[in-house]
């Protein structure tokens, strides 16, 4: 099976002339390119010799061409000894300058032309030839065949011309296969087949393992698929979607959660501040103050000292989802509640491959009377089983605002137990002062944790600075 | 939090097992291990136990956790009759403070490296870096009892520690390293918290630095410990520092503290009291243990079992515990020593209906559009700068709170603001990835923040060398499209675009978005050399995207 542009090659060439691939694309009238392409395809089945030559070719060197329009420096020389016969050599160096005459020099002497005497340059011989010359002009012309082998040596050797090679592809057709040459369907046209002519003719039969030209797919971001799929567990599992603004004011942040005002986590060291501070909720920041104080009616003894409603004014960007669960707990505190949030955090640290300013975090929260901690691992359980990890197990673990506090651990091929975010029972610090009725089971983890398990991901940055190469060769499938 | 370095030798001696047993129950104590060497391991404690800050308190903990020696650990104080009076000046400055003598612990290095290192990590934690509790630790012998805790002004001068004059207090601020190190807790204070022994020499300057002539050597048998501050964190990293050199075999004598108005007697070693009822315990955990069970989990972590009634425990708290403010915190210990490794994980029959929030609908929504349309999403950090969000745009930086929030204390010039635009972010992709081939069409739908809230955006970019207005306007009339929206464009005058290849999208009379040519000095800007054409559209402009907290 041919395909059209080697039948049209066929078509076009005499059998056993040699065309250069420039002729045949004239006499085809088809592109060099195809034209190589359809050769070497028809050499393989045959039909035609694809021979490559290598072509040689001189050109001058900048030196030659000043040579060309200057004249040689043997044939300047040569003019004024012409003239003078009889020159000092100090003279002719402050003429020359030394290389040149040096170079001049040499040339006469072994056209055996001068000879030095006392200092003296003398003229012994009047009929010297200067081939070179004539040899220079006929390569600037293009006609390097007319200069005789040697010269071509010669000038070569003073590197006043240069050697080119070039490969040359000729083309000769050995025979042309009558029956291959009636022609095929190539484009099925909306012509061929309103007309029916289809059924006249055969298809030609394409190539089918050469790859096609590449094309660019839109997709979604390989972080928001595992977002996604995060996202479809806890609907699943009856989990309410809330949302909340990236800055909150450090009540929410922190105060609410029974975080201490001195806590080290609440350093300008970790937390993105800002400069502006808003009103807090008067009745719950009388409580949250009381509790943090002194316990209030919590059963706590409370941090002690004195609580400063002007810190937890502050605005802050958002360290965790929490400041957003507490919140929405606070708003809806009958029980049952089941929320989830996976959303932007951020942290104050400087970049690298594991610690970036901002990721996101996922978040669940379940209030009832009802639950305690063996609900919590359970829950834990669920959630990790349908994210694929089927083993599960629970470590103590310590976060300022659940008692009692763990830290699950998956196991995952090849790297063993593998930590993955933490989980705790809400405080009754937290959940009393806000007036949530029942009890507050919480898991986190950060996604960028799930990447790296499920992307292999060893460098986070990725995640957020795109690099398009990585996108576009990140398969849309789960592997 | 606290990494401590535990020796091997050492912690196998004390608790007197091998070490695989311990690496394997130690993490179920709560705590992860950071490295396993074959002299030591590290592990990072948790900043509520700094009762695990030393080796001694891990072994005691581990002794009781493998039940080798259960149950509430008692501790002896000899009554000594050392004496600090506490001036009524310094009640202003640091108030409180307590002490405590321990004598016969052979200072050998690894007890001092071993006693600094919990100082450090007390200081710390507890201590809030030195802010709210300081300690200091002396050789008794050079101590001339009884002292005066007092405030001095700032031309009180000795040889501080690691020096070999007299210095001020102005000048240990200024010079000595800790004195420069810690001046800002003390920063605002014309009166110095000093404590000054009989001889009227001062012993220590806290939370800053003790004199030269009490320091500890490998000579020093008997110590003296000061812990000043302003709470009963003071007491509680006393008691830490006295049970661990008890554990080394120190005996440990009190110290009389004569307020102006009382007088106290440190340390207190008696255990508190706590009555944990059952069935918060059972409520808390989610299931019932039997009296044997809930004793032999508290005796495991170290706590005293005094009595069991129907309905409640009454448990004995060690001295040196410093984490137990409520009773759930005693119900946590009876989880842990129950083991965690042994609760029954049970699903909550707790019934909910699950339901989306409208704004991540509506970015599942406007990304199937885009992805249909051919484009790559992307996405992109928030926090970003003035520079490229406006100057690199050609665009009027907006007065800040009314428009960006900036941040205090940025980490870099690149992160100062968080972003109110995301076009700026796809064009600096844009010009990260020169390199891959074209046509390059990438989009992202996310939040922005605008006067201190939340708003959702999605925008689009384009770029090739023939990339032109045309093709942006069919990309955007496909996106108005699949959004049923009727819509309408005004002349723009966003200086981003290129004039007369600009325009803004208004729906219902309203301004919710650009798009058009990108300028070439913005390219430029961006170091980019295709034209680019792109977009960005408010989609809380126009839709309801539901209740933000």
């Amino acid at each position: 099976m041919l395909s059209p542009f080697e039948v049209n090659l066929l078509r076009s060439l005499e059998i056993g002339k040699l065309y250069s691939i420039d002729e045949a694309s004239k006499v085809a009238k088809i592109s060099k390119d195809a034209v190589l392409k359809a050769a070497y395809l028809l050499q393989e089945k045959g039909y035609a010799e694809v021979k490559e030559e290598i072509k040689k070719s001189y050109r001058l060197t900048e030196e030659g061409k000043e040579y060309l329009k200057e004249g040689l420096p043997e044939e300047r020389l040569f003019k004024i000894l012409k003239e003078r016969r009889k020159i000092e050599l100090s003279e002719l160096e402050k003429e020359f300058g030394k290389t040149l005459l040096g170079i001049a020099l040499g040339w006469l002497k072994r056209k055996k032309a001068v000879e030095i005497e006392n200092g003296k340059l003398v003229l012994v011989r009047d009929d010297v030839k200067f081939e070179e010359k004539e040899a220079l002009k006929l390569i600037a012309e293009g006609k390097w065949k007319d200069v005789p082998r040697d010269v071509l040596r010669t000038l070569l050797k003073r590197k006043l011309i240069e050697e080119d090679e070039e490969k040359e592809i000729f083309v000769k057709i050995l025979q042309k296969p009558e029956v291959e040459l009636k022609e095929f369907i190539t484009d099925l046209t909306p012509e061929l087949i309103i007309s029916g002519k289809w059924r006249e003719r055969e298809f030609l039969k394409y190539d089918i393992r050469i790859p096609a030209k590449e094309i660019f797919v839109g997709k979604t971001h390989p972080y928001e698929r595992i977002i996604r799929e995060c996202r479809k567990i806890f609907l699943e599992m009856g989990f309410t979607e809330i949302k909340g603004h990236y800055v909150q004011p450090s009540f929410w942040n922190f105060d609410a959660l029974f975080q201490p005002q001195d806590h080290p986590a609440r350093d300008m060291q970790d937390t993105f501040y800002l400069n502006r501070y808003v009103d807090v909720p008067e009745d719950l920041a009388e409580k949250v103050k009381q509790t943090h104080e002194n316990g209030w009616k919590t059963g706590s003894t409370g941090w002690g000292g004195k609580w400063d409603v002007n810190k937890a004014r502050q605005l802050v960007l958002r360290t965790h989802t929490t400041a957003i669960t507490i919140h929405y707990l606070a708003k809806h505190p009958e029980p049952p509640v089941k929320a989830f949030c996976i959303d932007r955090v951020y942290r104050r640290e400087a970049i690298d491959p594991t610690h970036l300013p901002e990721f996101d975090q996922l978040e669940g929260v379940v209030l009832d009377e009802n639950v305690g901690f063996k609900d919590l691992l359970g829950l834990l359980r669920e959630f990790f089983l349908k994210m694929g990890f089927e083993d599960v197990r629970f470590r103590p673990g310590y976060f300022p605002y659940t008692e009692p506090s763990v830290e699950p651990e998956v196991y995952v091929e090849g790297l063993g137990w593998v930590e993955l975010g933490g989980a705790g029972i809400f405080r009754k610090e937290v959940t009393e002062p806000l007036g949530i009725k029942g009890r507050v089971l919480a898991w986190g983890l950060g996604i960028g944790r799930l990447a790296m398990l499920r992307l292999g991901m060893k460098d986070l940055r990725k995640l957020y600075q795109p690099d398009l190469g990585w996108l576009r060769d990140c398969p849309a499938i789960r592997r | 939090m606290p990494v401590v370095t535990l020796y091997w030798d050492e912690l196998e001696r004390l608790v007197g097992v091998d070490r695989e047993t311990i690496l394997k129950r130690l993490p179920m104590l709560g705590c992860d291990i950071e490295r396993v060497e074959d002299d030591h391991l590290d592990v990072e404690f948790f900043p509520n136990r700094p009762d695990l800050y030393s080796v001694e308190g891990v072994a005691r903990a581990l002794r009781g956790f493998l039940d080798i020696e259960l149950g509430y650990k008692h501790y002896e104080v000899k009554r000594g009759s050392w004496k600090i009076f506490v001036d009524p000046s310094v009640l202003e400055v640091r108030p409180k403070i307590a002490g405590c003598v321990v004598k016969g612990v052979k200072m050998s290095d690894e007890v001092i490296r071993s006693l600094m290192e919990v100082q450090e990590d007390l200081h710390w934690t507890i201590g809030r870096n030195r802010r709210k509790m300081a300690i200091g630790v002396h050789d008794l012998s050079k101590v001339n009892f009884p002292l005066t805790y007092k405030a001095v002004d700032s031309s009180f001068a000795f040889v501080p520690l690691d020096f070999d004059r007299v210095m001020t207090v102005e000048e240990i601020l200024k010079e000595h390293p800790k004195g420069k190190q810690f001046a800002f807790i003390l920063a605002g204070k014309d009166r110095y918290p000093m404590i000054i022994d009989s001889k009227g020499e001062a012993i220590s300057f806290p939370p800053i630095i003790n004199a030269e002539k009490t320091r500890v050597t490998e000579k020093t048998t008997d110590l003296f410990i000061d812990v000043t501050g302003f709470d009963e964190n003071v007491d509680k990293a006393l008691n830490i520092l006295a049970t661990m050199l008890a554990d080394r075999g120190g005996v440990i004598e009190s110290v009389e503290i004569i307020y102006p108005d009382r007088t106290e007697v440190k340390p207190d070693l008696s255990p508190k009291r706590m009555r944990v009822s059952k069935s918060e315990i059972f409520g808390l955990l989610g299931f019932k243990l039997s009296d044997d069970e809930i004793k032999l989990a508290l005796e495991r972590m170290r706590f005293g079992v005094e009595k069991i009634y129907e309905d409640s425990v009454d448990v004995l708290i060690p001295p040196y515990r410093a984490d137990i403010m409520h009773e759930w915190d005693v119900i946590e210990d009876i989880a842990i020593g129950y083991g965690y490794d042994r609760i029954k994980p049970e699903y909550p029959q707790t019934n909910a209906i699950g339901m989306t929030h409208p704004w991540n609908e509506m970015r599942e929504i406007v990304r199937e559009i885009m992805i249909g349309l051919g484009f790559l999403e992307v996405i992109t950090f928030t926090l970003t700068s003035e520079k490229v969000q406006y100057d690199y745009m050609r665009r009027r930086r907006p007065k800040p709170w009314e428009g960006f929030v900036p941040v205090m204390h940025p980490l870099t010039e690149e992160h100062t603001i968080v972003r109110t635009d995301i076009l700026p972010k796809l064009l600096e992709v844009l010009s990260q990835n020169k390199h891959h081939p074209m046509p390059q069409k990438i989009f992202e739908v996310g939040d922005v923040v605008i006067a201190m809230k939340n708003r959702l955006r999605l925008s689009a970019c384009i770029t090739h060398s023939k990339a032109n207005f045309a093709e942006i306007r069919s990309v955007l009339q496909a996106v108005m499209k699949e959004l049923d929206l009727s819509w309408d464009v005004n002349e723009s005058e966003d200086p981003a675009f290129i004039e007369g290849r600009r325009a803004d999208i208004i729906v219902s009379g309203k301004r919710v978005g650009v798009f058009g040519e990108i300028h070439p000095e913005v390219l430029e800007n961006f170091g980019l050399t295709n034209p680019v054409v792109a977009f960005e559209l408010d989609i809380t402009e126009i839709f309801d995207c539901g209740e933000l907290i």
